[in-house]
């Protein structure tokens, strides 16, 4: 028997101890229910949940300063992409006006469309 | 225990499903997690009534963590472990005014003889008496490495300690188990086991 085997082994606690698995508490049906509710009530919504993503973003926005800092990246974000995409007219007579011509603001050069036409 | 068809599943992939909002994910992980966190409980506690408040608080805890649950991170078990057992020392801190006698474990399957049966619950009982006798961190290494099964690894994860502080722990607490159920061999049975 395990207890005989144990008794030198173990002094004998490994017999009590094997008592103690076979005598495992029953949760009961009723906590079984209330815990089961309790899970059915937390379950979170299907297709709601992108837990990956969301970690991301809020790593994002933990490094850029929490909200604030998210609201001016994006508010700077947008502004850039509007100066590239329709630059006002002062833009380019003010490099021009101030010696920068090689910064043009065409995004082809003369030089890509010459090697583009082969 | 009832089928679940996620039964197949480990528990972190069914709690990946219960965040996806499965309902049967809640069943099968209630079902397979339940009874592991009531009875430690039960045996750190050794009251039923604290073990079933503790048990429900410690699930709820994982219901509410599992959207943010982070895969790979560690396992179901270790985690909840660590929540039961803290939930309990912390009620056992408040109260401290001695252990409750009367919520030693129900028998569960009365398969073998009633003589058998009775001698079993009768080990079970002295040993769960001698475990509320030790200090809450010895009793806690004890039922995690000896009647729950785990590693000592597993354990150190736990309790957030060293596996050498784990021995530490476990070798003590036997010691003290040792001492108190000494007595008590012949009155459950031992002498007539050889």
């Amino acid at each position: 028997m395990t207890e005989r085997k144990d008794r030198t082994a173990d002094t004998g606690l490994e017999a009590f101890f094997d008592a103690a698995r076979q005598e495992s508490p029953d949760p009961g049906a009723d906590l079984l229910a209330r815990v089961e509710a309790d899970a059915l009530a937390h379950l979170p919504r299907p297709g709601t949940r992108s837990a990956t993503g969301l970690r991301f973003f809020g790593q994002l926005r933990a490094a850029v300063g929490g909200w604030p800092g998210v609201a001016g990246l994006a508010a700077a974000s947008v502004t850039g992409l509007w100066l590239g995409i329709s630059p006002p007219d002062g833009v380019s007579d003010l490099l021009a006006g101030s010696g920068a011509g090689a910064l043009s603001l065409d995004p082809l050069s003369e030089f890509d469309l010459t090697m583009l036409e082969g | 225990m009832p089928y679940h068809p996620m039964s197949d599943h480990d528990d972190e992939a069914l709690l990946a499903a219960y965040a996806a909002g499965d309902p049967e994910a809640a069943r099968a992980l209630t079902g397979r997690l339940l009874p592991r966190v009531f009875t430690h409980a039960v045996r750190m506690l050794g009251d039923r009534a604290e073990a079933e408040d503790v048990a429900q608080e410690a699930l709820l805890k994982l219901w509410r963590v599992a959207p943010d649950w982070r895969q790979g991170d560690a396992k179901v078990t270790t985690w909840l472990y660590r929540v039961t057992a803290n939930l309990c020392i912390d009620r056992m801190r408040r109260r401290r005014t001695g252990p409750a006698l009367d919520a030693i474990p129900e028998p569960v399957d009365p398969a073998p003889s009633a003589a058998q049966t009775l001698q079993t619950r009768a080990r079970a009982d002295a040993l769960q008496d001698a475990l509320l006798q030790l200090p809450d961190r010895q009793r806690q290494a004890v039922i995690l490495r000896h009647i729950d099964g785990l590693t000592n690894p597993q354990i150190a994860q736990i309790m957030d300690i060293g596996p050498r502080a784990v021995e530490s722990l476990t070798a003590r607490g036997k010691r003290a188990l040792e001492a108190a159920l000494i007595g008590r061999r012949a009155e459950l049975g031992y002498e007539g086991d050889d």
